[in-house]
């Protein structure tokens, strides 16, 4: 008999094991007790997370029946939110990193009622917004990325950022700094995305507005794809890559960056406050990236720190309450000033410190054209790590261009007909 | 013995009842003390692997809830995939690389350590004592000896007037330094089971080879080669499914670049699951990989036990 119930108990164990492995996908992670539990993506020492304790300890000062669990992220933030929204374990507000729409957006509340939405950036429309004005997160700042540049490397090798409009004049700054002895480019190999960015910044002056159309339609337009891939090789061939490109890590970047040791990065604004740390005297700033096509220059941005709640939410008028919040103007210009960005509320004002110059130029006085990132809008979703693989190994000769947008073509192939 | 053993016990049974409730009280004891192992193994091995497999013959993103039935579309499309067919080839090199060489050098280390040298007991220490370190710190601290800037390497190098080189940024190169860290860090393991080894050949064999005129040579093939074929069983299936799994140190050294290089399968795997959002495609290469090891496994336990059995 005691056997025979030992065996229903552990019969019993094994089944219950087994559910939990298979949890439920409509549980939220926080919510039970009352408390909303923030996923950041913030590492817990950065200046912005530090910024936003502050704002969330004055929130729950303000409104002592609500409690928030700020938490910071580990190095695999993609991945782990992946985890949680697979197990059903949801936070009750998270960062959405640009992926607000076309990967969260089924998990979050649409939030265009809200009373702050009237305030939403237009340049944050393409990269956040569907066709009918639908949104699902509270964008913090707005991420406008150029091509990041030391002054005083690009002015010792005779160039200014208004005499780079096209390509060729970009590869003749180039040479000219090469000559000087400095790096032209600095890239990251051994991190996982400063050569995607190569690529991702060429990309939107590569194609026409039809090619595009066709692009997001599911056709791969081979020979405008191929033009970036024969750009970087051309690069590659002239030495413009750093040496260590292979096992360089994103801090290599910053400080060559900081320390003049390199002319030009293309990265987000982050990798420019990140190398001031290195060097707080270095004279950085951004300029329009060129056009492949001869047409204007333009920046690539959209969403980048953004929050939105989920739809299974045990608590949504916290959630909610706690938003609007972050969106009232004093709250979000501080956040985007930490992030070093333009606020992504036009209510707000911007403070972007050394590079708030290049803003203003570029953004304020010219009007220069934002272009949404080009993977996120016209890539399948997983065609990130295809775009930093394949330019990763022309930039190291792995592979030859033809070979590199081979790979691409069936990556795009495949994941576009897994979404299907 | 046992054979005359079982009819008394068998009669014994009808006459004694109490005992027998005794034996399977102690049998379900004994059945509870090993379910918590079973239990862990049915949730983190059984589990996920049927799991995995299920997984396979959908295209599911990884995160969404919702995911449909493809069929074999994802085992087809491993087929006609080129990345997959170079990443099953470098695994297959990870293997069989790691294999050989942790085998030669294991054996080296066993034979002259087995003789009585001064300070023998400290080498093999110093020699196993990477096995205990993770491979994730293996991998960085390789990963800083091979640094183009900052590289303890390239600063000799430099010191020798030389210009520096980019160790990792070639295929060829990275894909051989991994083999060469893989070995380094578990070489002790195959050494201390070839200790074993030759410490359980009687000294007697020896000996009477001396007085047949045996050389050292023809001791090492006709004496140890033999006697030792169940530690190589032991150590090759144990380093060859290490090689083929290999991740960590793929992971922090290259990160499966330049391009996707120098990918495992199983590296790949992440990088198909997390980045390309592609979880049924993944799932699919980790069966392939699974049924690789398998095989592997089941041919090389054929063929040397039957070396062991014609020993």
């Amino acid at each position: 008999m005691k056997s025979r119930l030992a065996w229903l108990a552990a019969s019993a164990a094994i089944a219950l094991s087994l559910a939990g492995c298979g949890a439920s996908a409509d549980a939220s992670g926080g919510g039970g007790d009352g408390t909303l539990e923030v996923q950041t993506g913030l590492s817990v020492d950065s200046h912005l997370m530090s910024t936003l304790k502050e704002v969330t300890g004055s929130f729950e000062k303000a409104n002592p029946d609500i409690k928030l669990n700020l938490v910071p992220s580990s190095t695999s933030y993609e991945k782990d939110m992946k985890v949680r929204l697979a197990s059903g374990n949801v936070p009750d507000i998270w960062w959405t990193h640009g992926w607000s729409l076309q990967r969260y957006g089924k998990f979050l509340m649409p939030l265009q009622d809200e009373p702050w939405a009237k305030n939403f950036n237009p340049a944050l429309t393409a990269a956040m917004k569907d066709k009918s004005g639908t949104f699902y997160a509270l964008p913090i700042d707005t991420d406008i990325a150029g091509i990041i540049y030391n002054k005083d490397v690009l002015a010792a090798a005779g160039f200014k950022p208004e005499d780079i409009k096209t390509w060729a004049d970009f590869e003749k700054a180039a040479s000219a700094v090469k000559a000087q002895g400095v790096t032209p480019i600095t890239v990251s190999g051994k991190a996982s995305g400063p050569a995607g960015n190569v690529a991702d910044w060429i990309a939107p002056g590569a194609f026409s507005q039809d090619d595009l159309a066709k692009m997001s339609a599911g056709t791969f337009v081979a020979d405008k794809y191929k033009t970036v891939l024969d750009l970087v090789a051309k690069w590659r061939d002239a030495g413009y890559f750093n040496q260590d490109y292979a096992s360089a890590t994103s801090t290599d970047m910053e400080q060559a960056l900081a320390q003049g040791k390199a002319a030009f990065i293309f990265s987000q604004n982050s990798t420019a406050n990140n190398a001031l740390q290195y060097n707080p005297k270095a004279n950085l700033g951004f300029m329009p990236v060129p056009s492949a096509d001869g047409g204007a220059g333009y920046l690539v941005g959209g969403e980048m720190n953004a929050y939105g709640i989920s739809k299974t939410t045990k608590n949504p008028a916290a959630a909610k309450k706690f938003l609007a919040y972050l969106a009232q103007p004093e709250n979000e210009s501080k956040l985007a000033k930490a992030a070093g960005s333009a606020p992504g509320l036009t209510d707000a004002t911007s403070d972007m410190g050394t590079l708030q110059a290049s803003y203003d130029q570029w953004m304020t006085t010219n009007k220069t054209a934002l272009v949404p990132y080009f993977d996120r809008v016209y890539l399948p979703n997983g065609m990130w790590n295809t775009m930093v693989t394949t330019t990763d190994s022309v930039i190291t000769k792995q592979s030859s261009p033809d070979a590199a947008l081979g790979q691409v073509q069936s990556d795009f192939k495949s994941l576009y007909g897994q979404g299907k | 013995m046992a054979a005359t053993l079982a009819p008394a016990t068998r009669r014994t049974v009808p006459a004694q009842p109490v005992r027998r409730r005794r034996t399977r009280r102690r049998g379900g004891l004994i059945n509870l003390l090993y379910l918590p192992a079973v239990l862990l193994f049915a949730v983190f091995t059984v589990y996920p692997l049927i799991s995995g497999i299920g997984l396979s013959f959908t295209n599911w993103d990884g995160y969404s809830a919702e995911k449909a039935l493809v069929g074999l579309k994802n085992y087809a499309r491993l087929f006609g995939d080129d990345t997959f067919r170079m990443v099953l080839i470098n695994t297959v090199i990870y293997g069989l690389g790691s294999t050989v060489f942790q085998q030669v050098f294991g054996l080296g280390l066993a034979m002259a350590l087995d003789r009585p040298l001064r300070g023998r007991g400290l080498a093999r220490a110093i020699i196993y004592l990477p096995v205990l370190v993770s491979p994730v710190i293996m991998g960085t601290m390789y990963y800083l000896l091979f640094g183009f800037n900052n590289g303890a390497l390239n600063d000799i190098v430099v010191s020798l007037g030389m210009d520096r080189i980019a160790w990792l940024s070639s295929s060829t190169a990275s894909i051989a330094i991994i083999v060469a860290v893989n070995t380094l860090q578990f070489v002790g393991i195959s050494m201390i089971i070839y200790l074993a080894g030759l410490q359980s050949i009687p000294g007697e064999y020896y000996e009477a080879s001396v007085l047949d005129g045996a050389g050292g040579w023809k001791q090492f093939t006709n004496i140890t080669l033999p006697l030792l074929q169940p530690a190589f069983a032991t150590s090759i299936v144990l380093n060859l499914i290490g090689g083929l799994k290999l991740f960590d140190v793929i992971k922090v050294m290259t990160g499966g670049g330049p391009g996707y290089s120098t990918n495992s399968v199983s590296t790949l795997i992440g990088v198909s699951y997390f980045d390309n959002q592609s979880a049924g495609y993944a799932s699919a290469m980790g069966v392939v990989l699974f049924i690789l090891i398998v095989l592997f496994t089941l041919v090389l336990n054929a063929l040397l036990n039957r070396r062991r059995l014609e020993a």
